[in-house]
């Protein structure tokens, strides 16, 4: 169990938290031009990194909003918060 | 066919502490971002709507919740139906935001007396001690792993939502935990 700083309400318990998976993936802008591997490659294939990774979070118990968060996943150490749409900052 | 009776909740007593049913009571859910917005909102209200996160705002008996940052919960003794209807030729109907009527989605129950804190403190995974000293200060959060907004509008007076659907487990649950106190 660990906090999350949400950049809406404040700090929280994660538990009102659900997990959105890796964040920064772009959807390609001609899906029909991609072949099967490409596409597949798309929606299934994550780092799943040990270590510091970028991520997408939903408050879904609080204001219900997305944001990204930077985890480190072998310690669950959150370096920072940030809002959808902002650069991520540099750790 | 949709079960439109409130679930069997009546007015309970404990040490220091005291359960009542508020309903019916009209809630509504405002929805929206420009300026336009809060202006015409604010006008038809006579509310400015809050935009610090976890805030309310009470004027007689109607009170503003802040739920997101546009996203607001309007409930009181005072919305009649003309003021539904000014919301909507003012607000929805020009594209502004919405205004959806929740008065059955939701239910209220208010909990008042010195021991509010510790019930609600039992199954919630919110720090209750960032709550309980400040008045109208609004938290959407868990309780016995239910959605509720908890609004805590004077000292120890708590006003709690919950989903109708969930508010007679809710109900069993406050009251099991009050019995413990």
């Amino acid at each position: 169990m660990f906090i999350i700083n949400c950049p809406f309400c404040g700090e929280r318990d994660q538990s009102e938290f659900s997990a959105g998976g890796e964040a920064h993936i772009v959807r390609p802008k001609q899906p029909t031009e991609l072949s099967d591997d490409e596409w597949a490659d798309f929606l299934f294939m994550r780092k799943n990194i040990k270590g510091i990774q970028f991520e997408r979070w939903n408050h879904a118990h609080g204001c219900r909003k997305w944001f990204n968060v930077i985890r480190d996943t072998s310690n669950d150490k959150i370096h920072a918060v940030y809002k959808m749409g902002e650069k991520p900052p540099s750790i | 066919m949709l079960n439109i009776n409130y679930p069997k909740i009546e007015k309970k007593e404990f040490p220091n502490l005291e359960l009542n049913l508020v309903e019916p009571i009209k809630k509504l859910n405002l929805r929206g971002k420009n300026r336009d917005f809060f202006t015409k909102a604010g006008r038809i209200l006579s509310i400015m709507l809050p935009i610090e996160p976890n805030t309310s705002a009470t004027i007689k008996n109607i009170s503003a919740l802040w739920l997101s940052p546009d996203e607001w919960m309007i409930y009181g003794k005072d919305i009649d139906k003309n003021l539904k209807i000014s919301l909507d030729s003012e607000i929805s109907k020009l594209n502004l935001g919405s205004v959806t009527d929740i008065s059955d989605q939701w239910l209220l129950i208010n909990m008042k007396g010195k021991n509010v804190f510790e019930v609600l403190s039992k199954g919630s995974p919110f720090d209750i001690n960032k709550f309980k000293n400040t008045k109208n200060v609004v938290v959407q959060t868990l309780l016995n792993h239910v959605d509720v907004i908890l609004h805590h509008t004077d000292t120890n007076n708590v006003d709690l939502f919950v989903r109708k659907s969930f508010s007679e487990h809710l109900w069993l649950w406050i009251n099991d935990s009050s019995s413990f106190l």
